[in-house]
């Protein structure tokens, strides 16, 4: 049983990681995310990416949302705007991969920062529905800017290069969405050691008392929109360089994802996010298991699908605080054995 | 909470955890080991669920049934074909985790493709993989592109060629006729706008009005009006399954316009046209294919199909079987012409596919040069027999 951790100087408070096991833990999944590469085959290094890609996309959705409180629809579109930006600059000039994911954030971070100021005088649901309009424009703009977004047709993305390896297959590409979306995760959770992550925290709680306490209303919830946004376009970057092809459709909306997972913590991007990309193929698995025949697929596909948004109901209705609170609650339980919480 | 919650979504988080572990990629690897060695594998990504799972559902079962039958004849030179089919919901990252899936577990060499997205998100694995020739749902133009998608085909003419059969349909029947298109504000809407510009000059056809609307848009009624001043002899909708052409059908009707209403593939299933009620009397539209009910020359498949299934099958189905029997006939060139089975020798292999008899799934012997094959009839609706009757010959737009 684990009874406490005595804090005694504020660094510790502050810390990401509070104790000696905590950090054993984080080895092993160090160990583990290197090792997974070179015992999973495509199909799982395939859903690994996409994971990271949802992660890094999500984290950015839940900085402005589940911490900062401004509810955005647009995510979608900062995400095609990254993915258009990195497969423009590296189908016209060959730019490197890095420099690509950079320009993309940073074009999504301006498209965003222009989407949030609204946020200034609207909230909840108006502002929604606000940024609702960045996905209209966005989507008008790459199928009707043809000669730059290649219309409905969409672009087809070179695959990208880095240090001379062509990025071709998952494998590879682990190597490097991996990485960045670890960069991306780590950079959002030191974020709120700071004085702005913690401003962001105080405008989600009260914004009148926020601005009372000294925090600029304006500056900081358009700073939460330009990090939120800038998170999306690197991880739209990431998803051109992933599936190679983009259309105007290629970007629906994801705001489930940190539902289900839990707003207002990390943990919950990473949990919402695996969620999402492999209970439909968890589910999947399961189904082929069933000693049904040829037609099990399809007898059960619909049903596969009513149980996926069963499990998302369920959660919403029994844990509102995601699969976040039930990790914590699982941590507690051992922490705390035999004793109950 | 109480412990009863806690247990359940406890006891869910850790299920599910340990269900995605990668371990099960491993016993699935063992799994694929176990099978026959001498197959040849048709993978397809297989819209089961959601907004094309009507289609899905189809071509599922005429690629089943096909192979069926080749199977009970022996096979592609004598190997059996093995079927695996995943769902993919029509989104094209699931659809990319099934072929990621279906070509790990198999080493697969003919595949079914649900969306046009699909077809772009996955040709650079196919031209990294090699060894596997596509086929799928998408009648896109940029599809049609050989050099671009050198591994792929389509089983029918893309879009514009629809469209283009359509106007030559047209340009026949009423020389300089008025012609409106109407179109979805889509990628698959959008495809063969550019095509219909072109080609309603080339046959001196005069373009009426271009209407575009949002995606299963109900409320049609501006856009009615707007055809109306345009007053068109012929208009054509592309890029829905049904939504809103019913509509806007019921609605030019209300108005007493006389314009011929037509569709293209996806619009003319038979149960899909009869749905639009009495107005629907007069539908016409291109098909590629046979209806399953037709009896009209000699087709021996179409015979089979209806002993096998003698209740009705969509335009999907038929879509599915030719799939089927075109991918398999590449297979059966390549092998019989002891070349290796891979994805450039299947695609010669298609290429060289002259006259071919489909059995009656095509009216006419088809010949492939492309990525399309550019042959279809217009069908027009007989509301009171309850079924799409030819209203033209066979159309090969290569000749």
């Amino acid at each position: 049983m684990r009874i406490g951790s005595a804090k005694q100087s504020y660094a510790a408070d502050a810390a990401l990681f509070d104790s000696r096991t905590q950090w054993a833990w984080v080895a092993v999944l160090a160990a583990s995310l290197l090792a997974f590469p070179f015992v999973a085959n495509e199909y799982w290094l395939y859903l690994a990416c996409l994971v990271a890609i949802n992660i890094a996309s999500t984290t950015g959705l839940n900085l402005l949302t589940g911490y900062t409180g401004l509810v955005s629809l647009g995510q979608s579109a900062f995400m095609g705007l990254g993915a258009y930006t990195v497969a423009i600059l590296q189908i016209r000039y060959g730019t490197p991969m890095l420099l690509n994911l950079l320009a993309g954030g940073v074009v999504a971070m301006l498209a965003g920062v222009v989407v949030g100021v609204p946020s200034l005088r609207v909230k909840g649901l108006y502002l929604a529905i606000a940024t609702i309009a960045a996905g209209v424009i966005a989507h008008f703009v790459f199928s009707h800017f043809a000669d730059l977004t290649g219309g409905s047709a969409g672009l087809s993305v070179p695959p990208a290069q880095v240090l001379g390896v062509v990025l071709d297959s998952s494998f590879k590409l682990y190597w490097v969405i991996v990485p960045i979306t670890a960069l991306l995760l780590i950079g959002a959770a030191n974020l709120f050691r700071t004085r702005i992550g913690r401003a962001f925290i105080a405008i989600r709680d009260r914004d009148i008392s926020a601005e009372v306490l000294g925090i600029p209303l304006l500056r900081y919830k358009l700073l939460s929109f330009a990090i939120s946004s800038f998170y999306a376009g690197v991880a739209g970057g990431l998803f051109a360089y992933f599936f190679r092809a983009i259309t105007p459709e290629s970007f629906p909306l994801i705001m489930s994802i940190f539902f289900v997972g839990g707003m207002g913590t990390m943990l919950g991007s990473v949990l919402g996010a695996v969620f999402m990309t492999l209970v439909p193929e968890v589910l999947k698995l399961i189904v082929g298991w069933l000693p049904l025949g040829d037609s099990a697929m399809l007898v059960l596909s619909p049903v596969r699908t009513i149980v996926f948004g069963l499990m998302i109901v369920l959660f919403l209705i029994f844990e509102p605080h995601g699969l976040a609170e039930v990790w914590r609650r699982i941590r507690r339980l051992f922490h705390l054995w035999p004793f109950r919480t | 909470m109480t412990m009863k919650k806690r247990t359940f979504m406890a006891a869910t988080a850790a299920t599910l955890a340990s269900l995605s572990s990668p371990l099960l990629a491993q016993a699935q690897k063992k799994a694929a080991k176990g099978g026959p060695a001498e197959d040849i594998v048709f993978g397809a990504s297989m819209p089961m669920t959601g907004v094309f799972a009507f289609a899905g559902i189809a071509i599922d079962a005429g690629i089943k049934d096909y192979l069926s039958i080749l199977n009970e004849s022996g096979g592609v030179e004598g190997r059996k074909v093995k079927y695996v089919p995943e769902d993919t919901a029509y989104k094209v990252d699931q659809s990319m985790a099934a072929f990621k899936k279906i070509t790990s577990q198999n080493k697969v060499n003919l595949y079914y493709a649900d969306s046009t997205g699909f077809c772009k998100a996955v040709n650079p694995e196919l031209e990294r993989h090699g060894g596997i020739l596509m086929t799928g749902a998408s009648f896109a133009k940029e599809i049609s592109n050989a050099q671009k998608y050198p591994h792929q085909f389509m089983v029918g003419p893309d879009y514009s060629e629809m469209v283009a059969i359509l106007l030559q349909y047209i340009a026949k029947t009423k020389p300089g006729a008025k012609v409106a298109l109407v179109y979805s504000d889509t990628e698959f809407g959008r495809d063969p706008v550019e095509a219909f510009r072109t080609d309603t000059q080339k046959l001196g056809l005069k373009i009426a009005t271009e209407i575009v609307t949002p995606p299963g848009s109900v409320d049609v009624s501006a856009e009615v009006i707007k055809l109306r001043r345009a007053d068109p002899d012929y208009a054509i909708f592309h890029g829905y399954i049904s939504a809103p052409i019913p509509e806007f059908i019921n609605q030019a009707r209300g108005v007493g316009m006389k314009t011929q209403f037509m569709g293209t593939f996806w619009t003319m299933d038979n149960s899909t046209v009869m749905r639009m009620g009495p107005n629907a009397d007069g539908f016409m539209g291109v098909m590629p294919y046979r209806y399953y009910y037709d009896t009209e020359g000699k087709s021996p498949m179409l015979e089979k199909i209806r002993k096998m299934r003698p209740e009705y099958q969509a335009t999907g189905y038929m879509q599915g079987f030719l799939a089927a029997m075109l991918l398999t006939e590449a297979a059966r060139r390549t092998l019989a012409a002891g070349n290796e089975l891979n994805g450039k020798n299947m695609k010669i292999a298609l290429s060289s596919i002259r006259n071919f008899d489909t059995g009656g799934i095509i009216g006419v012997p088809l010949s492939i040069k492309g990525n399309s094959i550019p042959i279809g009839r217009v069908y027009k609706a007989d509301f009171k027999q309850q079924k799409m009757v030819p209203a033209s010959d066979w159309i090969n737009l290569t000749q």
